[in-house]
């Protein structure tokens, strides 16, 4: 059983939320590896080979994004940003950077939890060509049938343009995973320009029409306001 | 720099004009009556009012050297032709130069004070300030503090559903601080001027939904209703500062909105501006409050009294600063039929924006 527990690195200088974070893991079944500076942690990753990253970004001796760069050479080891920044432009560097996802301090188990599961198992998945997708996708009321590109609310097909459908397909993929307006626009239209962003807007709003979503009661897509947007994890 | 230029070319507007309105005087003078004591008398006057009105000392020396000239060469014997060997014209040239030099430090003295004093003004503020967040951080913290040692002191002989409670209060007040947080944040970020706004194209939909999403993660009972208009808008804001004035006027409505039973959000267009309005059916605003609810907390000094508890004293300040520096408007009134409204002005996209 314990040869077969997650190894989550986590590199953050501060004791009190590594001894947190600490318990929190060890009570959920993973084996946290602490590293308080990018030093440590760039020793730690190569001789423990984590599962997982969990990575502050303001650490004393490098800026964290360093760190996303330094895996990034070798590895496609999920990384989860701890940032106490509030601003857009911080998460969308350390995303656009290689990020997995990121967590704005302070942060509850819950979300941490979700967050960690989520990005474990788009590790194991996310390698597939997105043709390989196959078979269904259900959350609540929503079945996306992947062989058939269409989706269901309800039974009901919800009558998705193409594009429509690429891009909730896309997000279906990376369930829980935060993807950026860049990185859609660039999976389903292939290249960014001006007014991509405010096109991909449109066509979400004409999704969450057609899906029934209201605002203020959204189970299916979550808005990162300036960032992009996730699809919800099973469990939220 | 492009300031700069303006204002060299307002001041320079500024001279020219008063010298043209002194000439024009001594011209109508002149024909009425042919005194001719009254001609430096009136330049020294139009060089007094340029080194008032203009900024630095520049402006009053040109405009005095320029009244020299006029006066030498227009006005005085032998006329139409510059004559500085006269002894009298030199010496009113002389007079006029010292009277705008003087009259330009005394006007920089002013503004210098004047500057002093809206420091000192600024200087009161943060104390009010400071003082604002240390209280407001002070009342949670006691009680975070006091029910962990409450545990950690007593914890065998606590039951378990009185240590739950307890650290639910905690878990409760910890969500506070981070609001209070949040709301410095981008007070030091609006006010400071420091970091620029970044508007980013935000629709509407999001942003409320956004909004409720996280409203609805601290009230989980507080039904709040919804109208949006079916057109995609968009606006060129800082998505989260906005969405965080939106917060704190829904929060404020459930701390101070007594006997509400509605909560409501509502935008509309109007003249290229979207209009926000948060409306409830509370108990409305004080009169007393109405006029100044957007600072009272900064400019009140001292008392802070339960309108500040739960973190709420600087919200609604953070919301005006926020909204300012978008260039918005905010609006509280109270409704006909009872109840508080709120209504925010944000200019909407310009239909070119793209290209």
């Amino acid at each position: 059983m314990s040869s077969n527990r997650y190894k989550v690195l986590v590199i953050e200088d501060e004791p009190k939320i590594r001894s947190f974070v600490k318990t929190v893991l060890e009570t959920n079944d993973y084996k946290m590896i602490p590293a308080d500076t990018y030093a440590m942690g760039t020793t730690m990753f190569m001789s423990h080979t984590p599962d997982i990253v969990i990575l502050d970004l303001g650490l004393p001796d490098a800026d964290g994004i360093d760190f996303i760069s330094f895996v990034r050479k070798t590895s496609a080891v999920p990384i989860i940003v701890l940032s106490a920044r509030t601003g857009e432009q911080d998460k969308v560097s350390a995303l656009d950077m290689g990020a997995n996802d990121y967590i704005t301090k302070p942060f509850g188990t819950a979300e941490l939890l979700a967050r960690i599961r989520a990005a474990l198992r788009n590790s194991r998945f996310g390698k597939l060509p997105e043709a390989a997708l196959i078979g269904k996708f259900v959350l609540h009321d929503m079945t996306i049938d992947y062989d058939k590109r269409t989706v269901y609310i309800k039974g009901v097909d919800a009558n998705l343009t193409q594009t429509e459908y690429n891009i909730i397909s896309l997000l279906s993929e990376h369930t829980g995973k935060v993807l950026t307006y860049t990185s859609i626009i660039k999976a389903v239209w292939g290249y960014p320009d001006t007014g991509s962003t405010k096109k991909l807007q449109v066509n979400m709003a004409n999704i969450r029409k057609k899906l029934g979503i209201k605002p203020g009661d959204n189970k299916y897509i979550i808005n990162e306001l300036g960032v992009g947007y996730r699809m919800c994890d099973q469990n939220e | 720099m492009k300031s700069n230029k303006k204002e060299i070319i307002k001041n320079t507007l500024i001279s020219i004009f008063i010298l043209s309105v002194a000439s024009v005087t001594v011209i109508l003078l002149q024909k009425i009556s042919n005194s001719q004591s009254t001609v430096p008398m009136i330049y020294v006057l139009a060089v007094f009012i340029a080194a008032l009105t203009t900024k630095g000392y520049l402006y009053g020396f040109f405009a005095s050297l320029m009244s020299v000239l006029i006066v030498n060469f227009a006005f005085t014997f032998p006329y139409f032709e510059f004559n500085f060997s006269i002894y009298e014209n030199l010496v009113s040239a002389f007079i006029m130069l010292i009277v705008a030099a003087s009259t330009s430090t005394l006007t920089a003295k002013i503004k210098e004070q004047e500057k002093l004093r809206a420091e000192t003004n600024t200087e009161k503020m943060r104390a009010n300030l400071l003082r604002a967040i240390s209280h407001d951080l002070r009342t949670p913290l006691t009680t975070i503090y006091g029910s962990c040692s409450a545990i950690i002191e007593n914890y065998d002989s606590l039951s378990k559903e009185n240590k739950v409670r307890l650290l639910s209060e905690m878990r409760e007040d910890s969500e506070n601080l981070i609001r209070i947080v949040e709301n410095l944040l981008s007070v030091t970020r609006v006010r400071e001027g420091s970091v620029k706004i970044q508007k980013t194209p935000t629709m509407i939909e999001e942003l409320i939904d956004s909004v409720l999403i996280k409203f609805h993660k601290t009230y989980k009972d507080q039904e709040v209703t919804v109208n949006i208009p079916d057109d995609f808008i968009f606006i060129p804001v800082d998505a989260l500062l906005i969405e965080q004035v939106l917060i704190n006027i829904l929060e404020n409505a459930m701390h101070h909105a007594t006997g509400m039973t509605e909560l409501n959000i509502s935008v509309h267009t109007k003249n290229n501006n979207a209009v926000f309005e948060i409306t409830d059916n509370g108990c409305g605003i004080p009169k007393n409050k109405l006029s100044n609810i957007f600072k009272q907390q900064f400019e009140s000094s001292g008392t802070f009294s339960d309108s500040n508890r739960k973190g709420m004293g600087i919200g609604l300040s953070v919301c005006s600063a926020i909204i300012n520096a978008h260039g918005g408007t905010i609006e509280a009134e109270n409704r006909k039929n009872g109840g508080a409204l709120f209504r925010i002005t944000l200019k909407m996209e310009e239909s070119d924006y793209e290209q």
